[in-house]
């Protein structure tokens, strides 16, 4: 009997594999490129480059990089650009199914199963947005529930239109930015709900989107059910107290067809579950030292799915930092009596990246602190004793903040342990 | 005939609230405040509120079926709405380049609305 | 066509499984479902679970069908090619008065003929399920789970294949007997019938009351559901239940793993007015989520991915304890006019049975004769994600759509959503999707797949925006087009 010829798996070999062809992914290719690896392919799961960055057609990207603000589109356009320019391999509308320890990793397209072997992997696969469940709002199971991003992407890439009267439930960039969309696509926005007692999103967006369209914002609410048997009809929303508990007897209706949820976002890390990476339980991704290396040696992480950025200038920053290091694959030495020292969030202190201080000399860190303060110190702590001491000021959990200090050996070989933590001033 | 104005700075994240006391076509005062940015801010705000303005316009054969804009400048904020009517009825054939124009002085603001986005034909 | 020999009204498991039986026979068979899709109510909305038949008074209809569903579930499962897993369940008792509950219990299921019980001590128990501390437990081991929208679908498509015509969106808004027919009039046009099988669910009373005078009541009672991320599947092995609570008639809170590995918290009870409020509360939510939190303490909020209702048709009201038997009848005043009404836990179970039942009723009214093209095993495809590297390599290289992936968390790929959408009932709604290849089910809930899946709809089935429906006839998706509109 004649075996018929089965091409099983299409194999291929690179110096640097990066999962996810979004800002993250493309800077750290690029980086990678200009850094002498000579091999670079980034495996995005959509048939465009740039993740997100076409649907964010709003400016304000790249402000600190290139000193103008410009689209998404056109950011992502200028890294698609640069790593055609390099040559750097694009895999696009392919899945990474798997990747193991020997960072071989397993991938699907039309044409067929891929195995590609690398030196070093950079995880840029992004994250999700929260959903209804999520937070688990009451009420019916109507349609016209969209997380903002989703919307986003209905009305910028593909001309459909989610709703007519709208309610916003929170007051971060993404639901400001698509308040304002929503508007001048002919919507009726009724309003944003914010739970907290300010908005969360820039005072630049909370000016341009809301107070330029008298679009209300409720402050110290929340959406307390939802109503409509089949498409939304109305919801419910109520205030809160210092605590974030509902005030009862504060109910209103608010009569609409469509909720969009802006609740934040989740690091999607699903490839990493089964490769014993270990995982920061705060951020939702990679433990990393200060070279963006994960707990397994040769594989990297940068972007959103490392922890949720605020602006894709630092984000890029980081990426890029994560791509050169993959180039150079500079490794931790596995040894088992090896010198690390952890970096912990503390009191005030919501996570800090990098987790983990493989070498000494100079590290950026990078937190974000739990609740706003005016006026405050911040503390990095090794193992009891004051190592560093910083006057902040105007922090508050919406914006990153980040931190250099300088580790030298004698601290690595003596602390276990750094703790970064804020008191008010 | 003095008149009153609350406005949210923006130039920088912490968006301090600016009472500003106008007298036709000066500033009397401005109170609230941190740095001399905010000045400049309310300045124009008051007598020339300008936005960038970024949306879509809808492409005739391409591999999207809209391609995203924005204003070259900021515009003229009154003038924002019709603006937005004059790219709603636009249509552009495929392919469109970045930074191709596709409206110029629209609305007689002498600023042009340029795509910024790459959309080939399907 | 307008005239069949049988028309049953009601979609869901049961109208689909005596839809499936019947269609076994040289029959006109019409089913008229009023959803936009198969197992539109309580069908999909239950936990999945195929009972033992432990639960049910002896010499009940409850027990009996659900003994025999039970029993034949395993050969069906294998004809119609859905998944099937017998992972068993454990009835947990806390203190000595429950564990005499545990001992009452399994009197009754072994005189309803329930084979395997066995009492453990909970040492036993936390071997084999290291999160759950008990006293003792009631091992049962032919309990099973499956999905149920899946079987639904199984059941209904295997009957449209062998030429059952379903007419979804029909509501049947009027009935008549005239000499030996039944007038059957619904939205999409009348019909004719020899024999009328009431298979309407929560439904029931008002299916009766166009033809005559019920002498019943009904008593909706909403089930919650909250829908773990599969992350947590390793929470349990088998279904953990508590002691049985006596007086609503219900199985009381609990824990059950599912086909696809999510773990699924509830069903809750609570008796409501109106029939169709199939909301999700605020308590119940908390409660769900407090009860799993006694096994998971550090069970974050993103573990929950999603929450379901489900609406039991019960026939008792909460004073009188809520449990009443399945009343499976031909009406005495109407021939051929057969009724099934109160079909609550074990329906699902008990679906294989009671069709089988309702078939031997029919047979007394019309005569069954066999068809020889009845086409009996459906081998179903795999998941993708379920491949092996060589299944996925050939799938692909016939049609490449195979190669890309639409739903990113369950690696859904386009050439699954199409055959989905291509679904021999023409059900075309974004559930439909979702129950038959699981795009959208997944911890994004359909975040990343939906744009994918409305540009499938597009390109694939030339279906407007407009058209586009979340579930049912009036959950509109959309509101047209941002450019390019007529009215522009």
């Amino acid at each position: 009997m004649v075996k018929p010829e089965v091409i099983k798996v299409i194999e291929k070999t690179v110096d640097v594999a990066v999962i996810g062809g979004g800002p993250a992914g493309l800077a750290s290719a690029v980086s990678a490129r200009e850094h002498g690896a000579k091999n670079v392919v980034i495996i995005d799961r959509n048939n465009w480059l740039g993740g997100i960055l076409p649907q964010c057609i709003h400016d304000g990207f790249g402000v600190e990089e290139t000193g103008t603000s410009m689209t998404g589109p056109e950011y992502a356009e200028m890294y698609i650009e640069k790593a055609e320019k390099q040559g750097i391999d694009v895999m696009k509308e392919t899945m990474v199914l798997q990747f193991d320890k020997k960072r071989e990793i397993v991938a699907v397209n039309k044409r067929g199963l891929h195995k590609i072997k690398t030196s070093a992997i950079v995880l840029a696969m992004g994250c999700r947005e929260k959903t209804r469940w999520n937070v688990m709002i009451p009420g019916d199971r109507p349609s016209g529930i969209y997380t903002a991003g989703v919307a986003q992407a209905f009305i910028n890439l593909y001309n459909i239109m989610p709703g007519k009267n709208v309610i916003i439930l929170g007051s971060g960039d993404v639901g400001l930015i698509m308040a304002r969309r929503l508007k001048f696509e002919g919507a009726n926005v009724l309003g944003v709900v914010e739970i907290l007692p300010y908005a969360s999103g820039l005072p630049r967006n909370v000016v341009q989107c809301l107070e330029d369209y008298d679009i209300p914002i409720f402050l110290n609410h929340t959406v307390t059910c939802i109503n409509g048997k089949e498409r939304v009809k109305q919801v419910i929303i109520a205030q809160v107290d210092e605590k974030m508990n509902v005030i009862s007897g504060t109910e209103k209706k608010i009569e609409c067809d469509t909720l969009l949820l802006s609740l934040g976002l989740i690091t999607e890390n699903e490839l990493v579950n089964n490769v014993g990476i270990e995982i920061d339980n705060t951020t939702g991704g990679p433990a990393v030292n200060q070279y963006f290396e994960t707990t397994l040696s040769g594989v990297f992480a940068c972007g959103n799915c490392l922890q949720v950025y605020d602006t894709v200038d630092v984000l890029a920053t980081d990426a890029k930092k994560a791509g050169k290091n993959a180039a150079k694959n500079l490794t931790i030495k596995r040894k088992d009596n090896k010198i690390i020292t952890k970096v912990l969030p503390g009191r005030g202190v919501r996570h800090v990246v990098p987790q983990i201080i493989s070498e000494p000399g100079k590290v950026h860190l990078t937190l974000r602190v739990e609740k706003p303060i005016e006026s405050s110190v911040l503390h990095v702590i090794a193992d009891d004793k004051e190592f560093l001491k910083k006057r902040l000021l105007w922090v508050n959990p919406a914006n990153m903040i980040g931190v250099d200090i300088d580790i030298p050996l004698d601290l690595m070989t003596t602390t276990q342990n750094l703790e970064v933590m804020l008191d008010d001033f | 005939m003095i008149s009153e104005k609350n406005i949210t700075c923006v130039v920088c994240p912490i968006g301090c609230k600016i009472l500003v006391k106008i007298d036709e076509t000066q500033l009397e005062t401005v109170e609230g405040n941190k740095c001399k940015k905010g000045i400049e801010y309310v300045k124009n705000e008051v007598f020339d509120p300008r936005r960038m303005l970024t949306t879509s316009v809808l492409v005739n054969g391409g591999e999207w079926p809209l391609v995203s804009v924005k204003s070259s400048k900021p515009v003229p904020k009154e003038k924002l709405f019709s603006i937005l009517k004059e790219i709603k009825k636009t249509v552009v054939n495929a392919p469109v380049k970045s930074a191709q124009i596709i409206i110029k002085n629209t609305a007689n603001t002498e600023i042009n609305i340029v795509a910024t986005k790459t959309v080939k034909k399907s | 066509m307008k005239n069949f020999q049988v028309a049953v009204i009601g979609g869901g498991v049961i109208g689909s499984a005596i839809a499936r039986g019947l269609s076994k026979y040289k029959l006109d068979v019409a089913v008229f479902e009023m959803g936009c899709d198969v197992a539109s109510g309580a069908s999909k909305a239950n936990s999945g679970v195929v009972h033992s038949g432990i639960n049910s008074p002896n010499s009940s209809l409850k027990a009996r069908f659900c003994v025999e569903g039970n029993k034949m579930f395993q050969s069906l499962a294998n004809e119609l090619g859905f998944p099937l897993q017998w992972v068993g369940k454990y009835v947990i008792a806390k203190n000595e008065e429950e564990v005499r509950d545990l001992e009452r219990l399994k009197k009754v299921g072994m005189k309803n003929n329930v084979p395997g019980l066995e009492i453990k001590n909970g040492s036993e128990v936390k071997k084999k399920e290291p999160n759950v501390l008990c006293l003792k437990a009631l091992w049962v081991p032919t309990a099973g789970i499956a999905l149920p929208y899946d079987f639904t679908i199984a059941l209904a498509e295997n009957a449209a294949e062998n030429n059952v015509r379903f007419f979804l969106e029909t509501k049947v808004t009027g009935l008549k007997k005239q000499k030996n027919l039944f007038l059957i009039t619904t939205n999409s046009g009348d019909f004719q019938a020899e024999v009328l099988v009431n298979a309407a669910g929560l439904n029931c009373r008002e299916v009766v009351s166009m033809i005559e005078k019920p002498d019943f009541q009904v008593y909706p009672c909403r089930g919650e559901y909250l829908v773990l991320d599969k992350s947590y599947s390793s929470l349990i092995n088998s279904m953990i239940y508590p002691v049985p609570v006596k007086d609503l008639g219900v199985l009381g809170v609990h824990i059950t793993p599912t086909i696809e590995g999510n773990i699924l918290l509830g069903p809750s009870a609570e008796f409501i007015d109106d029939p169709y409020d199939k909301r999700n509360t605020n308590e119940t939510m908390n409660n769900l989520f407090l009860e799993a939190r006694k096994i998971i303490p550090s069970l974050p909020d993103k573990a929950v991915i999603n929450a379901y209702s489900g609406i039991r048709c019960k026939l008792a009201p909460p004073e009188s304890g809520g449990w009443a038997d399945y009343r499976i009848e031909e009406s005495k005043n109407i021939p051929g006019f057969i009724n099934l009404l109160g079909i609550e836990s074990p329906g699902l179970t008990a679906a294989p049975a009671i069709a089988k039942e309702i078939i031997k009723m029919i047979s007394h009214l019309i005569e069954l004769k066999k068809k020889n093209s009845y086409k009996s095993i459906i081998h179903r495809r795999k998941r993708f994600s379920d491949m092996t590297a060589e299944e996925k390599s050939n799938l692909i290289k016939k049609d490449e759509r195979w190669g890309r992936i639409v739903c990113r968390c369950e690696h859904v790929t386009e050439a699954e959503v199409i055959e989905a959408l291509s679904n021999p009932l023409g059900a075309r709604v974004l559930s439909s999707v979702k129950y038959r290849c699981r795009a959208g089910m997944g911890r994004c809930q359909g975040g990343f797949c939906t744009q994918h899946i409305v540009r499938i709809m597009e390109e694939h089935f030339n279906m407007d925006v407009n058209d586009m429906k979340l579930k049912s006839l009036n959950s509109n998706l959309f509101y047209g087009k941002t450019r390019g509109n007529q009215s522009d």
